[in-house]
């Protein structure tokens, strides 16, 4: 088990910089989830981690030890590529054993480590099929366990469930959650999926063109995104943001966006006129009597009843709304109907920079 | 069982349309050969169909070296097998690393020399067999096996790197990364990853470097002029010299000749299939 630390981290491909000085640390047996869409660097960094990429500047170290220079092999990692990368001439009991193997580990301890990783993964069945033999989750698990019979310090994790189908991605991700909390390993995964990201980690990295836009717990960037990019790529279905500016009136705060729409607000963020971007998750907006004073007034155009829950578009003024709610309202097509806003839950961003508005 | 459609019946007639004749056309040469080799020399060239005293006298003619030419047979056929083991073994070596290098360590410049070694290709082997035969006179190897080893060597690396070059690159290079994670050298990815999985390659590409030098004529001829240093194909050759050529030990002969070949073809061909990837990665 070991720490990691980012310091001012660079890559640049030729002369095309993909990661922009990066630094974070990542503390002794923390799940750390980097996540962004594809293109932010994730891999990249990840990769340099591994020892798979050159680091053009700054520095990366595992333990307070400086790897810069160190080979992969000799970091003590361990990491899950995207497609298993298992070695098809061999056996499952082989592909774990590879590493010790090279380590040049007695027999028994080998057999030892492969046999309790194999109980850990479910796998003792299958130790004596290849690859080619088994499922997509077996293979997944397979190359996990190639890496757990290492008993690294770090597990590198790179986008390991985006292979599989949706019903398999949610029992693996259990899976790797429930092994991490037993092995209590440091851990970096990469993916793109926020719901990965917001299930799995203990603190999220959210990158975007090569640069960490925050660092946080899931809650904390759910509830405090500290800016545009990062207040709609965590949560899902995406937070509505509506472009207006912000009037007072009467003590009252509002944005007013095209269309003449008023959304209230409650804090004192942002001065008159300003131009905002209003964020509001579409949990957080509700279905209301048109005529309240208070109502934001909008015409329903899709209903999606997903059984538990009840997604509903709504069209306010020029703006396309998403609204969630878990009862299954008595809606229609056309109707007309006013949406109640929780302020507290209001997000006002910078439209220029993006940035949150003290609040 | 399903039926059988009228679709599948014209497919399988048209098949059989094309295949016969291509059938017949390739065994006709072989059976003729076929032929040759089993008639007594005074109706060798009699014309029939099937010999009216078939005899395997020609054979044992050949194997018993009671002929002039063929009084080094058996040693003959150890060169040509000699010759053609060592090549390929030699093919085998310098290309799998030259394509290991190329391919998955990507040495720098190493397409450059790729091309370099392809270029050879655009001359005609037959113009180099001159320069060759100088150069491998400046290297006082004429005469020995060694220059027709070297030379075919020569001739056979260029494709041989450029194939396996090939087949390598279709080879994942997350294997490569995850063998380096679990801490393998080179040479260890080489050894433990790298030719198992190139396996069907190497068959074809040995077998072909093999046969190419089993079956060459122009350079052994040139280069190797000892009765007990060439190759049974030259041998066979010499027997043209003669203005009375026995023509029915010539083909016995050839027939020999030509069964080391198809047997490496038959043994190995259950190697050089693909599918052996399988597995590796989700594509």
């Amino acid at each position: 088990m070991a720490s990691v630390t980012f310091q001012n981290v660079e890559k640049a491909f030729g002369s095309t910089k993909v990661i922009h000085g990066i630094g974070f640390d990542i503390h002794d047996g923390e799940f750390m989830v980097l996540v962004g869409p594809s293109g932010c660097g994730k891999s990249t960094l990840l990769r340099m981690l591994a020892g798979l990429e050159e680091i053009s500047a700054g520095t990366i170290a595992i333990d307070g030890k400086v790897v810069n220079d160190v080979e992969s092999k000799d970091r003590d990692i361990a990491m899950v590529f995207q497609s298993y990368a298992l070695y098809p001439h061999m056996t499952v009991a082989d592909n774990m054993a590879f590493s010790l193997k090279l380590r040049k580990a007695q027999p028994e301890v080998i057999k030892e480590r492969v046999s309790r990783a194999a109980k850990i993964l479910n796998l003792e069945p299958y130790l004596a099929r290849y690859p080619r033999e088994l499922s997509g989750g077996q293979r997944q698990r397979v190359a996990m366990g190639r890496a757990i019979v290492r008993d690294p310090k770090v597990f590198l994790f790179d986008e390991p469930l985006s292979n599989l189908d949706a019903k398999l991605r949610v029992a693996m991700r259990a899976e790797i959650k429930a092994l991490h909390q037993r092995l209590k390993t440091t851990t970096v995964y990469v993916t793109h999926d926020q719901v990965e990201a917001m299930t799995m980690a203990d603190r999220i990295v959210v990158m975007h063109d090569g640069r960490v836009e925050q660092i946080g717990t899931p809650l904390d960037l759910y509830d405090h995104p500290g800016n545009l990019f990062v207040a709609q790529f965590i949560g899902s279905p995406a937070m509505n943001v509506i472009e207006g500016t912000i009037k007072r009136e009467n003590g009252a705060a509002h944005v007013v966006s095209r269309g003449g729409v008023r959304w209230p607000l409650r804090s004192a963020a942002g001065s008159e006129g300003q131009t905002v971007a209003y964020g509001i998750r579409p949990e957080h907006l509700s279905l209301t009597d048109a005529k309240t004073s208070a109502a934001v007034p909008a015409e329903i155009t899709v209903v999606e009843p997903t059984g538990a829950e009840t997604e509903l578009l709504l069209q306010a003024g020029e703006a396309q709304i998403v609204l969630v709610t878990h009862g299954r309202p008595d809606v229609n097509p056309g109707d007309r109907v006013g949406l109640a806003v929780e302020p507290a839950m209001v997000h006002v961003f910078d439209q220029q920079t993006g940035q949150r508005l003290a609040s | 069982m399903k039926p059988i459609t009228l679709r599948q019946v014209t497919t399988e007639a048209k098949l059989l349309l094309i295949g016969i004749p291509v059938l017949i056309w390739t065994l006709l040469p072989v059976y003729n050969l076929f032929l040759f080799s089993i008639s007594p020399k005074e109706s060798a060239f009699a014309g029939n169909l099937w010999p009216d005293h078939p005899t395997l006298h020609n054979f044992e003619v050949v194997f018993r070296e009671q002929h002039y030419y063929l009084s080094h047979f058996w040693l003959q056929l150890w060169n040509s097998l000699l010759i053609a083991v060592t090549v390929g073994v030699l093919t085998l070596l310098v290309a799998t690393c030259a394509a290991f290098a190329i391919s998955r360590l990507k040495v720098k410049g190493g397409r450059a020399v790729m091309n370099l070694a392809l270029f050879t290709y655009f001359i005609p082997a037959a113009f180099l067999a001159v320069p060759m035969y100088k150069t491998m006179g400046n290297y006082g190897l004429l005469n020995n096996q060694w220059a027709l080893i070297l030379a075919m060597l020569t001739i056979a690396a260029p494709y041989s790197i450029w194939v396996l070059k090939q087949a390598s690159d279709k080879l994942p290079y997350e294997l490569d990364e995850a063998a380096k994670i679990d801490g393998a050298s080179p040479l260890q990815l080489f050894r433990l990853v790298y030719l198992p999985l190139m396996m069907p390659s190497l068959v074809a590409i040995g077998t072909y470097a093999l046969l190419l030098a089993w079956n060459e004529y122009l350079y052994a001829f040139l280069l190797l002029s000892n009765d007990r240093q060439i190759t049974l194909g030259v041998a066979l050759g010499n027997f043209l010299a003669a203005d009375d050529s026995p023509w029915e030990l010539l083909m016995a002969t050839g027939l020999i000749y030509a069964l080391p070949p198809a047997a490496i073809y038959y043994v190995f061909k259950r190697y050089m299939v693909g599918g052996l990837t399988a597995g590796a990665v989700k594509s």
